[in-house]
This record gives structure tokens, sequence and C-alpha cells, in this order.
């Protein structure tokens, strides 16, 4: 299930991006023609195997490496032709927690992290006070001054997290942050991104904790250099939930409900647009998100049906080969998930007894 | 009050971190303490090597100017053959007396010395060693030294000597009322004035003209008269109280062939230590010296720092990641180059102080550390270690920080 809109504010927005490593006869591509756009606000996690791109994109995305096919904005902000001194400056605004957290053993955990508050001009006189602040929500507060020769992994991790997230940045690029904490730390990790998030911070997080899967708006999955699927989990949660009570999949398991709803694309319509016509050829299934729609049925004599968030329409023609037998009109802006004929198709042909179900669900209907 | 310039000139000497800032480079220097040690013995070291050589040059040098510097005179004249103090080449006395009615030379005295034929009998071991000999006429005074000065007239009695309290122990230099042979003339020593030995010369003997006349040229080389000697080494010019150098000097130009050289003191010394530091074999092994001190420390210097970044490649990356610039660390590195060279130069001064006491000791050598050469030395050791540092963080430039993601 993929989002389409084309006026939402993107934090972070990657058009047919693709990379090279290498010259000459070196030269390999790793990046292939990804397109990724993510709302600000989102907490996006991607996964894949090692060595499918996910890191060379996050880098990317981070302004740490240029961008060299594609276009790539943060922020607003395109990133393209940029030079070292720019991106540099891009960087300035970005959160980073790195895997291999890198802090400076020569300094106590407050000093660490106050190297990035300095680094955007915090004034001295609030540097302790976000500091102690941000050390002390992580769990740190007894350990500001120790070094991190002193300090466990987990609490080394902590430092590094709260020294990506003490300027509260407008966008965060995380490289596994809870993989070396214990489930109350990762807890607590999260809940402070989770928060951000919340107040309008984009976060990216490259991770294979499956503990923390449930705080992730979005899934990114990335294969062989490419985004192989993108899952917004709360979107896809409520159309699974809205899959599962419609009598025609409730026989599906979820690992079903959930190919289906992967399957779904976003569409809007604008108030009176119709969206499908009697006698068209069916090619679409149509699931209501939100706003309702009017099915006209003058020709047969009844009066309009009036659907709503959860309700569908468009079955009948894709399970029977008939044109469409009724006009659906938007009555209000609506956003439709939509099924194409083949991925109706595929998930019919997942439950034996799918067909003949439909074709009951479709005549009780008349 | 605008600290802005004052807070430049920080950023700019990258010694003192900024108020408030983080001071990374000091955190970085003193995080390990057995790193620490290791690094600034290898810098103290490479300084020690540095403040010996030079110590050593300029005792070298100051040795041969002692002498020089006691003469009495405001210009001296000099055979123009002479390349240093100590080289044998007088002129004629006839000179001397003219430059003598000069007008606005108040005296001109004469100098006489011997380097070659003065050999001296140490009076317990009974063996010989050559000396430096100096004479001049006891009512004409030449020397500013005040043992001399006191004990000028005594020096009248013939066959007797004043001896270098200074110079080298094998010498055998006895005491007021000693006695010895200065080639094989007996003479009796009636005190002692502290000048000290050079590189080439082991002890000074001074005597009277005419003590000088009777023991190097008993037979010629003396005055029609037959009191003096008739070639003088040095003569002393001393001015009248209101006449003008470079006028008076003009005069003597004029009045004297140019067989004659006519000097300041301090052109005298600029000449000798032209001659110690170019001329003279040790001179430019001492240059060397310093050379290879500097470029050791430099080398060690760089290990040091190759080896500390090296440790923390991952760290600088991140920061660079994170958006700081490279500016701000190449001016971290310097800043903890420049600190390691202030803590390795603190017990290398120390101990060459220690090392310089000792030598200075044994060979009766003016060894010791000026000012200058504190400054001198603390400069070049900064120097050393900034061109260090700055070759060592091209090692974090190269860095590329998306490899820490």
């Amino acid at each position: 299930m993929s989002s389409s809109a084309a006026s939402a504010p993107w934090a972070v927005r990657v058009d047919n991006v693709n990379h090279h490593f290498g010259d000459g006869e070196t030269r390999t591509q790793v990046l292939f023609d990804n397109t990724l756009h993510v709302e600000a606000g989102k907490l996006v996690i991607m996964t894949g195997p090692s060595g499918s791109g996910k890191s060379t994109l996050l880098t990317l995305i981070g302004a740490l490496r240029t961008v060299q096919e594609g276009e790539l904005t943060l922020l607003g902000r395109s990133l393209h032709g940029l030079g070292p001194k720019d991106l540099m400056m891009v960087r300035r605004g970005i959160g980073f927690i790195f895997q291999m957290h890198n802090l400076f053993d020569a300094l106590s955990a407050y000093e660490n992290v106050r190297m990035a508050m300095e680094l955007v001009g915090t004034p001295p006189g609030e540097m302790r006070k976000r500091g102690t602040e941000i050390l002390e929500r992580l769990g740190l507060g007894q350990r500001m001054d120790y070094k991190p020769k002193a300090l466990s992994g987990g609490q080394r991790q902590r430092v590094a997290v709260a020294r990506a997230l003490v300027n509260r940045p407008k966008l965060i690029l995380a490289d596994e942050p809870t993989a070396a904490l214990d489930k109350d730390s990762s807890h607590i990790v999260m809940g402070l991104l989770r928060e951000l998030a919340d107040e309008g911070s984009t976060i990216l997080m490259v991770t294979h904790d499956n503990r923390i899967l449930d705080a992730a708006d979005r899934i990114v999955s990335m294969v062989d250099g490419r985004i192989s699927s993108d899952v917004d989990l709360r979107e896809s949660l409520v159309i699974c939930e809205f899959l599962h009570s419609i009598e025609m999949f409730r026989h599906l398991t979820g690992a079903e409900v959930t190919f289906v709803a992967e399957r779904m694309r976003q569409r809007r319509c604008a108030a009176g647009q119709p969206i499908v016509r009697v006698g068209e050829e069916g090619k679409e299934f149509f699931l209501i998100r939100s706003g309702r729609v009017s099915v006209d049925l003058s020709d047969k004599g009844l009066p309009p049906v009036a659907l709503g968030q959860g309700d569908f329409f468009g079955e009948r023609a894709l399970i029977t080969g008939d044109h469409r037998a009724a006009t659906v009109t938007a009555e209000e802006d609506c956003l439709l998930y939509v099924l194409d004929e083949a991925a109706f198709q595929a998930a019919i042909q997942k439950s034996p007894k799918f067909h003949d179900q439909l074709l009951q669900i479709y005549f009780q209907r008349q | 009050m605008n600290n802005r310039p004052m807070q430049a000139l920080r950023r700019v000497a990258g010694i003192v971190p900024l108020p408030g800032r983080v001071p990374l480079a000091l955190r970085s220097l003193t995080a390990d303490r057995a790193r620490l040690l290791r690094s600034v013995s290898g810098i103290a070291f490479a300084v020690l090597l540095m403040l010996f050589q030079f110590g050593a040059q300029k005792a070298f040098i100051d040795s041969s100017l002692e002498v020089v510097r006691a003469l009495d005179a405001d210009l001296v004249l000099m055979n123009p053959q002479k390349n240093r103090f100590g080289t044998k080449a007088p002129f004629p006395r006839e000179q001397l007396v003219q430059a003598a009615a000069v007008d606005g030379v108040q005296s001109a005295h004469p100098l006489y010395a011997e380097w070659s034929r003065s050999m001296w009998k140490n009076p317990d071991t009974g063996l010989w060693f050559k000396v430096q000999v100096l004479a001049f006429d006891p009512d004409k005074p030449v020397l500013r030294i005040p043992e001399v000065e006191a004990a000028r007239h005594a020096l009248r009695t013939p066959d007797t000597v004043l001896v270098d309290s200074r110079g080298r122990r094998f010498l055998g230099f006895p005491g007021a009322g000693g006695g010895s042979e200065l080639s094989l003339r007996r003479v009796r020593v009636i005190g002692t004035f502290p000048l000290g030995p050079d590189f080439l010369i082991d002890g000074t003997v001074i005597m009277s003209d005419r003590t000088f006349l009777n023991t190097f040229l008993p037979s010629g080389g003396v005055t029609a008269a037959g009191s003096r000697p008739s070639k003088v080494e040095f003569g002393l010019i001393k001015l009248a109280a209101d006449a003008d150098l470079e006028t008076v000097r003009a005069r003597l130009r004029a009045a004297l062939p140019n067989t004659v050289n006519i000097l300041t003191k301090g052109e005298l010394e600029a000449i000798e230590q032209a001659y110690q530091s170019r001329m003279a074999p040790v001179g430019p092994v001492f240059n060397i010296g310093v050379v290879i001190g500097f470029l050791v420390g430099m080398l060690i210097a760089y290990q040091i720092l190759y080896a500390d970044l090296s440790d923390q490649l991952g760290q600088y990356a991140t920061l660079k990641a994170m958006g700081y610039s490279n500016g701000f660390l190449v001016r971290t590195v310097v800043e903890q180059s420049l600190a390691y060279g202030v803590v390795g130069y603190v017990p290398a001064w120390i101990l060459a102080n220690a090392l310089f006491w000792v030598v200075a000791w044994v060979t009766l050598l003016p060894l010791g550390i000026s000012l200058h050469l504190t400054l001198l030395t603390l400069a070049l050791t900064l120097l050393m270690c900034g061109v260090s540092g700055l070759i060592a963080v091209r090692r974090i430039l190269r860095t590329d920080p998306a490899e820490v993601f």
C-alpha cells in the first residue's frame, strides 16, 4: 500500500535516485531508480538484507555523499549539485545516530553531547540545561561526567542518541539505534524518537530490531538497491482491519490480508467526481478510507445507496466479468484504496472458496 | 569591551580554547596518561637534542668571545689577515703610534699574544700543554678583568704571570705564589683571573710586555730601543670623551695603510662568530645537529599525532558527519600538536639545564640556556609540532564521513 498524494509536506523527497561506486571498469551501480517521499513527522524504518543499499540511500539523504543521479530534497532544499561545504551545512541540521557510536573517549558523556550543541551555536547557559535534561531522560543523569570507557555499551549508545537528539533536529537518521540496548532502554529511546516525530521531526531508521517495529509509521524494504516495498504501517493496519471486516475476505489469513493490503493504492477523489460509470468495463476494486460516495441505482428503480468509511464497491464486475452495473460518485472529498484486477484475482486465488463467497455476497447485496 | 579581536587571536593561535567550548584538544591530550607519557617523552627527547645542540653551539661561540668582550677598547686595530682572534698575525708597532696621533684618539695600547709557541708545564705532572698568552704594558691597561686590573702593577716584576683560574684542570695552574715554566722560562704566578677555556684553548696566561719579550722574543723582534716588541697583535684604541666613533675611524683609515683593519669590538665579535660557526670544523656540526634535532622531533611528533589520530579516526569522521568543518578539525589537531610541544618542552628544558650544569662543571665551558635560547627553541618546538600536526591532520581530512554510517 503506497501513498501518492502530490501536495503533502515532504520532509524527505527522493526521486529516481541512482548511485554508483567506483570509476571506469570498476563502476558499480548500487542504487536503482529509487523514489521515496516521507512526510514530516513520520518515523520510517528501513529494512533489507546487508548490501541492499539502505545505508547508501541513508548516506545520500544525510548529505554524507553527493547525489549523482536523480533528485533529493531535504526539508525543501535540493541537495543536487551541492558542494562539500554546502553539504556540511545541511548536515548540521540532521541528527545522526551511528551504530558505531564513536564517542570521544577523552570527553565525558555530557561533553560529547555538548559537542553537538556547540555546532549549532546553542547559548552556553542553555547547554548545561539541555544536556542534563536529555541525559537524565535517557537514564544517564548519574553518569553525565563519566568517560565512555566507564560506561556500558548500552549507556554509550544512549549518549550517542542524546548527542543526536539534543538539538531536536527536524531530520534524524539512525543506524541500528537500539542494537546495543536492553528492552527498557530501547523503550526509552524509541519513546523519545516517537515524541520528536510527533513534534514534527522526521526519522529514518535502519534496524533489524523487531522489538521496535510497532513504533514505525512506515516500513521501507530494500533489496538489491531497489525499494521493494514501502508500507505505511498504521494505514496498513487500518486497511487490514477494514478488509478483514468484509465478508469475502474474512477467511483469509493475516498474511493473505496483508498481501492484499500491500497491493492497494491510494486515490483521492474530489466531491462530485464520478468514480465508476455504469456500463464501463470493471478494472478495479475500491475500499473507502474516508469520505462518502453515492451509488446510483435509478435505472433499476431503486434509491441511491450511500457508502462510507470501510465500505467497498466495484467487485461485481471483476467477479462476473460484466460491465459496471451502477455509477458511483464522490459525495464529498474521498480517500479510496484501489486494488487492480490482477491483484484482486490473485487475492481470489488465495482461497478456493473465495469466488463462491464473493458471488454469494454479491447476490446478498442485490 | 569588545572581545572579538582577542577571540579571533585565540582561534588563530589555536592554543587556548574559546571560553565555553569543550577543550577537545586538551582532553585528547590528557585522556590516556600512559600515551601522554610516551608522547611527551618522545617530544622532550627531540627538544633536548635541539636544546643541547643550540646550547653547545652557543657555548662554543661564547667561550671564544670571552676574551674579545674583555678587551677595554672602542676600536681595535689588527692585521686584515686575521680570520679570528686566535690567529697569529701581528702588525708593526709604528702604525699603532700613528694611530695614537690621530685627532679624537685618547689612547692606543698594544696587546701582544702568543698561541703556538706558548707551552705551559704542569708543575705537578711535568706535562707540557699549549696555552694562550696575552701581554700588555702594565702602565697601559687593555683588559676589563677586575683581577687583572688589580694585579697589573705587580706584573712589572719580570717573569711574573697571572693564570686563568677557570683554565682546564690538567694544566695544573697554581694559585698566587706558585711557579712553573712557560716555553722553558721559569715564571712565578702572582695571581689569577677568571676567563675560562674555549674549544681550542685550554687556558690563558697574562703577563707584562717585558716578560713576553723575554719569553718569546729573546733574540729579535724588538723596537730600536730594545725594550718593546716591534710588532703588536692588537691595537686597542680608546676615544676621547667627545669623539665620534665613525669620524675617528675615518681619520684612522686615512692615517693608516690598508694593511691594518679598524674594527669595533662588535665587528671583531662578529668575525669570531662567523669563523666559529662557519669555518671552524665543529661549527657546522652544531648547525647540522640542530637541523637533525628539528627533523627528528618533527618525525617523532608526526608519528605520535598520526597514531593518536588513527585511534580516533571514527570520532573525527563522526564530527565531520555531524557538520564540523575541516577548519575545526585542523584547528583541533594543531592545538593538540602545540599542546604536545609545550608539555614536551618543559621537562626537556629542565633536563637540559641539569645536563648543562654537569657538562659545564666537567668542561668548564659557559653552557647554559639563555632567555633568547629558551624562546628560540620553544618557537622551533611549536613550529616542529605544528607542522607535524598539519601533516598528520591530512589523515582525518581524507576520511569519508559516509563510512561511519
